[in-house]
């Protein structure tokens, strides 16, 4: 908290720049409700898998999610096949949209208990291991969509998730804000959440200290599934049919929205807040380039500079630099206290 | 957190909610504005068809025509322009769909709040007013069926790559290809359907993998505009220019070395650059609320005389006849 308070200042910062920026750009239109909206219904895929990433980094070891996207799209394709084999999207609405929602989170996490159980029980490098099951959850998709779009339709219940808003927040953004709050919430007041920095921060010394090291793996790459599993939902709430390729992008992007959000890659640090963040400044970013007219490539470049300059804020403490008056003590990070959330 | 950094926190917050606050005066758009969305940016095929926005643009004093496209070929990109272009407030939309299905829901917000929507490529598009068609799709790909069987003797194996499996025409042109083959029982399909990502070099990679695989392959027909370099290239490096034929969708300008040479035998395409123009010819005539009927002359060369069928859905499906197929003989006559 201490040391890292800096990145979320930056963060948030930046977020209010880009925010001003964007108003001085459009003359006013990037900051109407619409386009808040349309921004903020935008985030959830992405920021979900991000939060994803971020879990699987705390638990250090090399720890990372490269399955995420192809998770996400394979609980969408599977329920998609699996509830209209079953039930009809147009008559029973509500109850395809609740079997949808429930095949899509049980795929999610049985998705990500796989990843959890071969690098705990097998001990495969995370990296390696999530490459692997990534391939097979991309290649599952286009076994069971035989590589076309499968329809969901908007029934009831999945059209107000993609849709509708609840006191003009769009729905799906609310979905996104609970399930990081829940984590948050997991990660600071759970013994599961001092265990898994703990552990990331030092592995071995976790396993001499008795943790059930194995065990929180397993849940980090569950919850991790997870929450690709609530991605599919909103992806195919959002664009009524689903598909093995969507977001083949998006898998980088979220690796460099916990980066951005100073997640530590070595494992042992993060915050569910500064990666909400962080996806809300590259949604950010991208909307008011798209608003400029400019070129998506310049996105990118834009993209690449701001992740180097939250990497030289993460190392040397350029806020204190900054403002000298609030220079913070730094070298305090390794203590217990860095699992506040 | 110490004090000073929490008062520059409280401080840039407050910045923005002044500015959120101000930023009820809208500046007024006087001109309707038509943005065109591509697949990909800063590939040659796109970048023609930026030619064809901006000669519109210049035509068209009237309106505000420009183009922008994703940076990586992902259909969740382009969804994201779309959507931030909707929000932006423009009031036509002028879309070449990376994937239909994908844009379905985005289309149908735009279509709610009044955009004019209007796609190319995709006539299974459900959620849009107006498919252009640059020609009827199983024509084409017959036609281009036809030209590798002429060069392959109708004899031999050959085999088929599209852009993605989620290209719909690209599956459309190789299934015509395919049903065209059947007139000639010597013609033998092997490995259909690669994927390219209309990437040359992986189709490079790819075709070298084919030719290794099937070393008596006689003809490739491809679909995405940059295969027929990638596969040109892999033909000509293992010597077998004029020994395996090429037929596919391809540029005139990049593919001019490799006609020349003989390991490209025919490209087919139709003019991008036309097709922007008509796409956008299209929006503007339903901004200005006229009807879009049989027949109608959209002022762009290859659409003067376009037909207008009942699309999917409740759109209209227009298909022009911009279809041209070029070889080292005659490509020069479309050199873009």
């Amino acid at each position: 908290m201490r040391r890292t308070g800096g990145q979320l200042v930056m963060l948030v910062a930046i977020n209010c720049l880009l925010l001003a920026l964007g108003a001085a750009i459009s003359g006013g239109s990037f900051l109407s409700l619409f386009n808040l909206q349309s921004m903020a219904s935008q985030v959830p895929e992405i920021g979900l898998l991000a939060i994803g990433v971020m879990l699987a980094m705390c638990a250090g070891n090399g720890g990372i999610d490269l399955s995420g996207i192809a998770l996400a799209n394979l609980s969408g394709v599977l329920s998609a096949v699996v509830v209209s084999s079953v039930l009809s999207g147009t008559e029973d609405q509500f109850a395809f949209s609740l079997a949808f929602i429930a095949v899509a989170v049980t795929t999610g996490f049985v998705g990500g208990a796989i990843n959890g159980l071969l690098i705990a029980r097998l001990d495969i490098t995370p990296i390696l291991c999530t490459l692997g099951t990534q391939m097979a959850f991309t290649g599952l998709a286009v076994v069971v969509s035989g590589g076309k779009a499968v329809m969901v339709g908007s029934p009831a219940l999945l059209s107000s998730i993609g849709n509708d808003m609840f006191l003009g927040v769009p729905i799906s953004f609310l979905i996104f804000i609970a399930a990081a709050g829940l984590i948050a919430a997991a990660l600071k007041f759970t013994p599961y959440g001092l265990w898994l920095m703990l552990m990331g921060t030092n592995p071995k010394a976790a396993v001499f200290a008795g943790f059930p090291k194995n065990g929180v793996l397993v849940a980090t790459y569950a919850l991790s599934g997870t929450l690709s599993g609530i991605a599919g939902i909103i992806i195919a709430a959002r664009n009524v049919n689903v598909k093995f390729d969507y977001g083949s992008s998006y898998l980088l992007i979220a690796i460099l929205i916990a980066v951005m959000a100073g997640v530590k890659p070595e494992g042992g640090y993060g915050r569910v807040i500064c990666v909400v963040m962080s996806a809300i400044a590259l949604q950010l970013m991208s909307s008011l380039l798209n608003f400029g007219g400019l070129s998506n490539f310049v996105r990118d470049f834009a993209w690449g500079l701001l992740l180097l300059t939250f990497l030289a804020v993460g190392r040397y403490d350029l806020v204190g630099f900054l403002f000298p008056g609030s220079r913070q003590r730094v070298g305090s990070g390794a203590k217990p206290s860095s699992t506040g959330t | 957190m110490k004090a000073t950094t929490k008062k520059i926190l409280a401080g840039s917050v407050m910045a923005a909610a002044l500015l959120a606050g101000s930023a009820g005066v809208l500046v007024a758009q006087e001109k309707p504005v038509i943005a065109t969305v591509v697949k990909i940016s800063g590939i040659p095929w796109f970048d023609r068809l930026e030619t064809g926005v901006k000669a519109f643009q210049e035509a068209n004093p009237d309106v505000e025509a420009s183009q922008s496209g994703p940076a990586t070929a992902d259909s969740a990109q382009q969804l994201q322009i779309v959507n931030d272009l909707i929000a932006k407030g423009v009031n036509a939309l002028a879309v070449v769909p990376m994937d239909p299905a994908v844009l379905e829901g985005t289309f149908q917000r735009a279509m709610e709040r009044g955009i004019v929507v209007v796609t190319h490529e995709a006539d299974n598009q459900i959620n849009t007013h107006a498919d252009v068609e640059a020609f009827d799709n199983d024509e084409y790909g017959a036609a281009l069926n036809a030209r590798l069987a002429e060069c392959m003797g109708n004899a031999g194996k050959w085999t088929t790559f599209v852009g993605s499996l989620g290209s719909r025409t690209h599956i459309q042109w190789v299934t015509a290809g395919e049903n065209n083959a059947k007139q000639h029982p010597d013609m033998e399909l092997v490995d259909p359907n690669n994927e390219s990502f209309d990437d040359a070099n992986a189709t490079y990679e790819k075709a070298k993998e084919i030719l290794r695989k099937h070393p008596d392959i006689k003809g490739f027909q491809t679909s995405a505009g940059n295969d027929v370099l990638g596969v040109g290239r892999a033909i000509d490096e293992a010597g077998l220019t004029g020994k395996v034929c090429l037929v596919g969708t391809g540029l005139p300008n990049p593919s001019a070395d490799l006609l020349e040479s003989g390991a490209i035998t025919a490209i087919g395409f139709w003019d991008p650059q036309k097709a922007g123009m008509a796409m956008n010819a299209v929006a503007k005539l339903l901004l200005e609320k006229k009807e879009v009927t049989d027949g109608i002359d959209l002022g762009v060369e290859g659409y003067n005389k376009v037909s207008v069928k009942q699309g999917p859905g409740k759109g209209l499906l227009v298909i022009g006849n911009g279809m041209v197929l070029a070889d080292k003989a005659t490509y020069k006559d479309h050199l873009f």
